[in-house]
Formats: C-alpha cells, structure tokens, sequence
C-alpha cells in the first residue's frame, strides 16, 4: 500500500485513513459536518497525494498523452488543463486525469480505480519508458486548497497575481527557496487548487497553508467529505459512480472525450457504443425523510417494478436530505419524477436536476477582487 | 408507465431537444445531442463555456422559448437540466397569469 509522504504530519493532526486502490488517504480529521463548513463556508486543506503523479517532456510526451487519453492532449495551450480520462482496452474508465501542459513539460494527476502496479503497466504497455515519463508519486506531494475562501489563502501564499489563474490552469511559483506547481482546479464546486510540490517542500508547505486556512476559519478535511462535497455539486467522483458504472457514456463523460481523434485507449469500442445509442444514463435523485436504506446498490422502483439502481449517495446539507445518483434506462432518465426505494411502501424517491445547490464561489468574482 | 410521468417526459424532452441543438448549432460543439448530459455544467467544468458563450445561452433560451433570464440569475445556467427547470416554471407562471 502506498502511503502519503505527509502521513506522519497527517496522523499527528488527527487523521483517520482509508485505503482506495492499493493507496492510503486520510479520510476524516474531525467530523464531516465541520469539514463540510470548512469548504463550503470557508477554506479546507486536504493531503492529495494518494493521487497518481508523472510528469512528461512536452516534445516525447504528447503524442504518447494523446494517444492514451480520451480527450486532445495536443490542443491543450500551454499554461491549461485537460480534464479527461484514461480507458482500459474495452473502454471501461480506469482513471480520472488532470493533463497540464506546464510550458516543457506535461504533468499529468489522476485518480485511479486499479492500484499503483496495475496503472503503471497500462502506461508501460503505451510507450511511458520511451515517451520519457517520470511518476513523481514518491518524490512529490498534492496539496488541495478548497473552498470560499480558498482563493485568499492562495493569494496570501503566492501573491496577489494568482487571483488571474482561470479555472483549469497551471502555474509555477516560489516557495521556500523552491518551486510548486499550482493547479487551479477542484472538485467540490468551490474554489479550489492543488499544489504539487516536491516533498522537501510539502512539510512546510502544508504548515504555512494550514496556518492561513485558520486565520479564515477554515481546516483540513479528509476524503469522506469530498466525496459528499463531488455529489451534491455533480462532479464526477471516479470512486463512486465511476467505480460501480465504469462506462464514461451513461456517466455522462461524453464532454471529457474528443470523438474526431483517430484512437486513444478504449476508443473503438467507446465509439461504438456511442453509435448503438446509450440505453441507460446516470441522473440525481433526492430521497424523502431520513431514507438510511438509500445507498449503492439499493434498487428504484416504479410500483412493484425495479427500474434503476443507486449508485452514489450522500446526505447533503445543503437541501437537509439525502441525495443520489442512479443509473436510469434512458428512456425515463429525466428530472421530475417519482419513484420509490424498494417495492410498494418504501421512501420516496424524486429525480432531480443536477447540480442541486448553488455554490457560494459563483457569487465572487475573483476579477473584481 | 403511467400517462402523466409520459407527458412530464414528453414535455421535458421536447425542451431539452430543442435547447440542445439550438446551443450545439450557436456555440459550433463538436457533440452530438445526446452526447450533452443534462446535468453536465455549462460554464468553468464541464462544458467550459466561458462568459461570452453564457451570453450565447442566455440569447439561445430567449430565441428558443422566448423565456428572458435575468442578468442577475446565473445560477440558472448551471446545467441543461436547471435551464430546462427554469423554462418550465416561467411557462407555468405565464399560464397562470393568463
């Protein structure tokens, strides 16, 4: 298993740990209600570095990128991010990637659903040893940035500049006598940034954001409540819905691929399933009362018949009420509908438009700051 | 099914129809329509339409449906689906009025 370079620091400020894959992750540090006000209302710190890391020569690298990746790794300017994914052969999601073109180099972040081992022999099996790719999973950490808030914390850090980084971007900056690599990007529909940096930094790093985290109120937080922050603002969660559907096309990850690409991994078969036409499609479901038997795997009925499976939930504070995602037939895959969980009796099930709420991060504009 | 959960159907579908190809044909997407998920965000993730093409959306739901979002009301155009919601509910305020 691997383990975070930080998880001492992360074990002497509480951590609780979860394995993922073949990778550990602090998952709690205090309790979800604190965490979730941290990011929602504030700033929250969390240690990113279960995440895959490697970075790529811009020159040797983006043919190798491009023809692995679903999306086009070659049209990514320099100073952007691709958000996309990495397929098995039968196409079949394996990886959630960032894809960074940082002037000469790519870095490349993923969250995977195989372990370490397993990755890495995909990447092999493509070319990585000739394309020159480097895994810095051992040699560098990701620090997570999240919230309100998180945009001051980034400014006080690294200057007021920062405040000009568009969502998908990266950027170097000093540090300590060294330099980060700052990515703004997130997944809780607040403002967010990772921070790759080499470990010699991440000690100190972590220290100094964790610190201005508290001048705002904010504070670390762990992987349980990102997976709650991902559903209720509709990002996809590769370690929820993505793990139990692996298909990107109900999952709705069409807009992560680039169909006029001649092949990347699992491409023939990704597009053939396009062409038959995709017959079920993942929606949000909100559930009534206290519905503790909406998990995944529970099964959606329409009277006595089962028409669509959970496959995510959280309990959301937003709207006070547990939500879901469910994979639907596409026929009936739509807002506005009733159901119920489990046969004739069971709790209320409404199918609901996504994303329920209305993050606070939409109402600042950084520009005008 | 049901015939009222058909018509809700119905009448989402030919929404969301209608939407999609009217923005896939102004703002040139290389998607098909049912290539947009109805949850998948419109601007910053997902989609990545950026403040220009919002104004497009705003002008494509005003053309489409003769439906006017405010300025003000960004949260609106936060998907395909919270668009389509709001289509709705001004139809059904106007419906009322009348």
């Amino acid at each position: 298993m691997r383990v975070s370079p930080l998880r001492e620091i992360m074990l002497r400020n509480g951590a609780k740990f979860v394995e993922r894959y073949g990778v550990e992750t602090p998952s709690l540090f205090s309790d979800t209600a604190t965490e979730y006000g941290y990011v929602r209302d504030t700033v929250g710190i969390s240690d990113f570095s279960y995440m895959q890391k490697f970075s790529v020569p811009e020159e040797s690298g983006v043919d190798f990128l491009d023809g692995l990746f679903a999306g086009n790794v070659a049209r990514v300017r320099f100073g952007r991010i691709l958000h996309t994914f990495l397929a098995d052969d039968e196409g079949y999601l394996l990886a959630d990637c960032y894809i960074a073109n940082n002037d000469e180099e790519f870095i490349v972040l993923c969250e995977s659903i195989v372990d370490d081992s397993e990755l890495n022999a995909v990447l092999n099996r493509r070319g990585a040893k000739e394309a020159g790719l480097e895994n810095l999973c051992d040699s560098h950490v990701v620090l997570g940035v999240d919230g309100y808030k998180a945009w001051a914390v980034v400014k006080e850090i690294f200057g007021s500049d920062v405040l000009g980084l568009p969502y998908l971007s990266i950027e170097v900056y000093p540090f300590e006598g060294g330099e980060v690599r700052l990515v703004r990007a997130g997944k809780t529909s607040e403002f967010g940034y990772l921070i790759l940096a080499p470990v010699s930094l991440g000690g100190k790093l972590f220290d100094t954001l964790l610190k201005t985290a508290r001048k705002y109120e904010g504070g670390l937080c762990g992987s349980d409540i990102h997976n709650d922050l991902r559903l209720e603002g509709r990002f996809f969660n590769i370690f929820a819905e993505g793990a139990r559907v692996r298909d990107p096309l109900p999952l709705g990850l069409q807009w992560m691929i680039d169909f006029d690409k001649e092949s990347f991994s699992g491409s023939g078969p990704i597009k053939e399933r396009r062409e038959r036409g995709v017959e079920k499609k993942v929606i949000g479901i909100q559930a009534e009362g206290d519905a503790e038997d909406l998990k995944p795997g529970s099964s959606v009925f329409d009277d006595s018949a089962q028409i669509a499976t959970v496959e995510a939930t959280c309990f959301s504070r937003a709207l006070s009420s547990r939500i879901g995602l469910a994979l639907f037939p596409a026929s009936v895959a739509y807002s506005g509908l009733d159901f119920q969980l489990g046969e004739k009796g069971g709790c209320k099930i409404k199918t609901i438009s996504m994303p329920p709420i209305m993050p606070k991060s939409l109402t600042v504009k950084l520009d005008e700051i | 099914m049901n015939p009222q959960m058909q018509a809700v159907i119905d009448n989402r579908v030919a929404i969301i129809n209608s939407f999609k190809e009217e923005l896939i044909k102004r703002l040139n997407l290389p998607y098909k329509p049912e290539d947009l998920h109805e949850d998948i965000s419109l601007l910053g993730a997902g989609l990545g339409l950026d403040s220009l093409d919002a104004l497009e959306i705003v002008l494509c739901v005003e053309n489409c449906f003769g439906v006017k979002i405010p300025d003000e009301n960004t949260n609106v155009l936060r998907s395909i689906n919270t668009i389509v919601d709001y289509v709705i509910e001004q139809r059904a305020k106007e419906g009322s009025a009348q």
